[in-house]
């Protein structure tokens, strides 16, 4: 039905996208899966239209059935694309916040797909949006039709986003990482439901994603690419069982799953409990002011996190898992010292605890260099430290011996963020938390934001330096088959509280909260 | 509701406070006034006695909160400097009653101008394709934000009244004998005002509408099959429009406050010239007035911002 030929895509500069050819049949769901930058999205931003204008078709042509819709040389026919966009061909796209207009409600949004491309009268149209809400499983569809999307749940907003790509049945539905923005509880609604979607008006999908696990369940045939080219294609169980590229292979292996041996350096609980434990957290409980910008305002106090107790031991990595919104980002800041408005005590035996952040972009100042960045921790330091602050050049060959330790050289010394990728940005992170030697670190998502390949290797140097410096981890993560790699204990949080803890083995093997059978339920879905 | 009453009383307290802070200064400025209304001849009981009429005897506290007490009663104190006739002291709420119109009057029809030229102007730039256009726009726009408001005046006054004959310059008629005519003579103070505004705004729509359109919901109108044209005023327009909306209450604090060159320039009756003249003259019961006036025109237009702003943001009004 679609058929993409020798498609190339340029913006200023090299090509991002080089001689791709894809096809998609009538009903199929085919899976574009690869690394960030790997052109998969800008292929199927330029199938549907919505490339960015500065892109430059370079070579190649796109048909719908018969219809040539694009080729290179010729200038985009926009009048041509909007019969076939939201009509023929529809697209989900990966944030539901930020892809639905803040300042319309969610129901009118839908209605304009009508509006457009239909000849409906109002009260049809708003039958017809108010039955395809319900279709796609959002329960009130009165109430949904009247909110802002700042009002629904991620995963509501995604069924909007749905709701209006399949609202008129059109033949193709693309999805670029549909599912990547959301909980691993609302994911596996939201795949099901494409799924079912895909059954009943079986129509056919382009499935974007990196997640290799949630490719395997649900597409028939996969492509995978790097650098701009499709590198192998074919169906999905061949391509897994036997890949054939190297490129496939090593992508395959840097999935985080319990089909592998877990690498964790145990420390065993016996020579545990010799010592003293690194972090305790007696009782804690978190507050969270709201409503404090006026002079007259009630300031009300939500208690963000109950009761929390657990201890950590030297070298030991302890395991924080659960939804968005549970309050393990706000117990970590606890911990760390940075929300005061506790009640409990949290008793540290290290003197500096150090975070990793999530998002390696946006947690480093991009206006300095790396070196600078890596003696920030020392400067700190060096205005409380006894002994008087460390010299400049002790201070720079500290960060240099870091950078090493990191897998990075002194060349990093002096780039600035921006000339760094993703992964580095996350090595130039653990530097930082490490330099001024810690013993005691907390990892929030240190891994979420990368790629699997790149994900696989700094997982890897964590451990590593975990060994190495004799390091206890607080590890934080919404992503159980990350946990399961990382760590020797597990605390499941729900709602504020610590709902179930225990070894790995025994928190996977035999969960004893529904919760946390459920957690792991959809974790698994997505291996199978 | 809750919202109205918190924000009244921010208001009032912050009067006050500035009542209290304009009435502290003035008591701390040298200068006497008495001196300055008899002039150096006047005898020491004349002076005396003036003194007590004014109240200057009491104790500041006293005399400040009586005057708060007048106030509140709607007596704002008489001109130390202009009088009714011979007998007669001006009393501050007919000077201003007076003054109040016209500058009200300018302050609505610049802002009528500023918006309805610079919001179609605005979207004009950001979706066109021309580098001519936008050049000639960048250019025009730097150029009318650059020139200070009394050239402007100055240019206006020249080309419209003098070679176009369009007014007379340096006349004005009260808007109680002859309206039209009153709006005509406003009309070209009203556009010195409105140039740079149009300009600042038109220049901070288009960036804004341009950052929007990058926003991934553009992406999603366009994938539903809209036109660019629907897409700008059916989804960017009013995601665009909320910082413009400060911007355009900073504008109209700013103008309502008296656009002090401006009526000088043209010779218009207005809040800025009679700010002028009682501050060189020492007319502090106008003065302390004029501060309190400002101060409360600044505060009630951001809070008509900022419930313009929950109309078109509807995720202000939850957080």
């Amino acid at each position: 039905m679609i058929r993409i030929e020798d498609l190339s895509v340029a913006f200023d500069g090299p090509e991002v996208v080089k001689n791709v050819s894809l096809e998609i049949r009538d009903g199929e769901i085919l899976g574009v899966v690869g690394e960030s930058g790997c052109g998969k999205s800008v292929t199927a931003l330029t199938l549907m239209g919505l490339v960015a204008e500065s892109a430059r078709v370079t070579s190649g042509r796109i048909y719908f059935d018969d219809t040539l819709l694009l080729e290179a040389g010729r200038p985009r026919d926009k009048a041509l694309y909007r019969r076939f966009q939201g009509d023929e061909m529809s697209m989900v796209f990966q944030e539901p916040m930020t892809s639905l207009n803040p300042t319309q409600r969610a129901g009118k949004q839908v209605d304009e797909v009508l509006r457009l491309h239909t000849r409906l009268d109002a009260a049809e149209r708003r039958k017809k949006v108010l039955e395809t809400f319900e279709a796609v499983g959002l329960k009130d569809a009165e109430t949904v039709y009247a909110s802002y999307p700042h009002q629904l749940s991620g995963g509501m907003r995604q069924r909007v986003m749905i709701a209006m790509a399949v609202i008129l049945h059109p033949r193709l539905l693309v999805a670029d990482e549909p599912t990547t923005a959301l909980d691993v509880t609302v994911q596996n609604q939201i795949v099901s439901l494409l799924q079912k979607i895909n059954r009943q008006q079986n129509n056919a999908m382009l499935f974007i994603t990196h997640d290799l696990n949630l490719a395997r369940r649900l597409c028939q045939r996969i492509a995978v690419m790097k650098d701009g080219c499709v590198v192998e294609q074919g169906e999905t169980e061949q391509i897994f069982r036997h890949p054939e590229q190297d490129y496939t292979r090593r992508l395959l292996e840097a999935v985080p799953s319990r089909m592998k041996r877990r690498k964790s350096p145990y420390v065993p609980a016996e020579e545990q409990a010799l010592s003293d434990p690194v972090v305790q957290v007696r009782d804690l409980s978190v507050y969270y002011q709201d409503g404090g910008n006026s002079l007259f305002g009630k300031k009300r106090r939500h208690c963000v996190v109950k009761d929390v107790n657990f201890e950590i031991y030297p070298g030991e990595s302890l395991g924080l898992v659960g939804e968005s919104g549970c309050g393990k980002t706000t117990l970590s800041r606890a911990v760390l010292g940075i929300n005061r408005d506790i009640e409990g005590q949290v008793l540290h035996s290290t003197l500096r605890p150090q975070m990793i952040f999530q998002d390696p972009y946006s947690s480093l100042n991009p206006a300095r260099t790396v070196g600078w960045q890596l003696q920030e921790p020392l400067r700190a330091q060096g205005a409380t430290a006894v002994g008087g602050a460390m010299t400049r050049a002790d201070m720079e060959a500290a960060a240099c011996d870091m950078l090493r330790r990191v897998g990075m050289d002194e060349r990093y010394f002096y780039r600035r963020p921006a000339q760094l990728s993703g992964g580095q940005r996350q090595r130039v992170s653990i530097a930082q938390a490490l330099i001024t030697h810690p013993g005691f670190i907390i990892a929030d998502e240190p891994v979420s934001a990368l790629d699997v390949t790149i994900q696989a290797q700094i997982m890897e140097l964590m451990q590593r330096l975990r060994r190495e410096m004799k390091l206890s981890f607080l590890f934080i993560s919404h992503d159980i088959n990350v946990v399961y790699q990382m760590c020797d204990r597990i605390m499941v949080m729900k709602e504020g509280r610590i709902i179930e803890t225990g070894e790995t083995e025994e928190i996977f093997d035999s969960p004893k909260e529904e919760y946390t059978k459920e957690l792991l339920a959809s974790a698994r879905n997505n291996v199978q | 509701m809750r919202y109205f009453i918190k924000k009244s009383i921010t208001l009032i307290m912050t009067l006050f406070l500035v009542s209290a802070a304009a009435f502290l200064a003035f008591q701390i400025i040298p200068g006497d006034v008495v001196t300055s209304i008899l002039g150096t001849e006047a005898t020491p009981e004349r002076e005396e006695q003036l003194r007590e009429e004014l109240g200057f005897n009491d104790p500041p506290a006293v005399r400040y909160f009586n005057w708060i007490a007048d106030i509140l009663r709607g007596d704002l104190g008489v001109s130390y400097r202009y009088s009714k006739n011979m007998n007669e002291m001006m009393p501050v709420s007919e000077l201003i009653g007076d003054k109040l119109p016209v500058t009200l009057w300018l302050a609505a029809l610049s802002l009528v101008l500023i918006t309805a030229v610079s919001v179609p102007l605005g979207v004009l730039w950001a979706r066109s394709k021309s580098h001519f256009l936008d050049a000639l726009l960048g250019v025009t726009t730097q150029a009318a934000m650059a020139v200070p408001a009394f050239f402007l005046g100055i240019l206006v006054t020249y080309i419209f009244g003098i070679v176009l004959k369009f007014f007379a310059p340096g006349g004005y008629v009260s808007y109680k004998e002859d309206f039209r005519g009153f709006l005509g003579y406003l009309m070209f103070p009203a556009l010195s005002v409105a140039i740079p505004k149009i300009a600042m705004t038109a220049r901070f729509l288009r960036n804004s509408l341009l950052t929007e359109m990058n926003a991934d919901y553009v992406r999603t109108a366009y994938g539903k099959g809209c036109t660019g044209r629907r897409v700008v005023y059916g989804h960017v327009l009013r995601n665009a429009m909320i910082p413009v909306i400060t911007f355009l209450g900073m504008i109209v604090a700013e103008i309502v406050a008296g656009s002090i060159v401006i009526e000088q320039v043209f010779g218009l009756p207005g809040i800025g010239r009679l700010l002028i003249s009682s501050v060189s003259t020492r007319d502090l019961p106008v003065v302390e007035i004029l501060i309190l006036y400002i101060t409360f025109v600044v505060i009630f237009v951001y809070f008509l911002i900022d419930i313009l702003y929950r109309a078109i943001d509807p995720r202000i009004s939850e957080k």
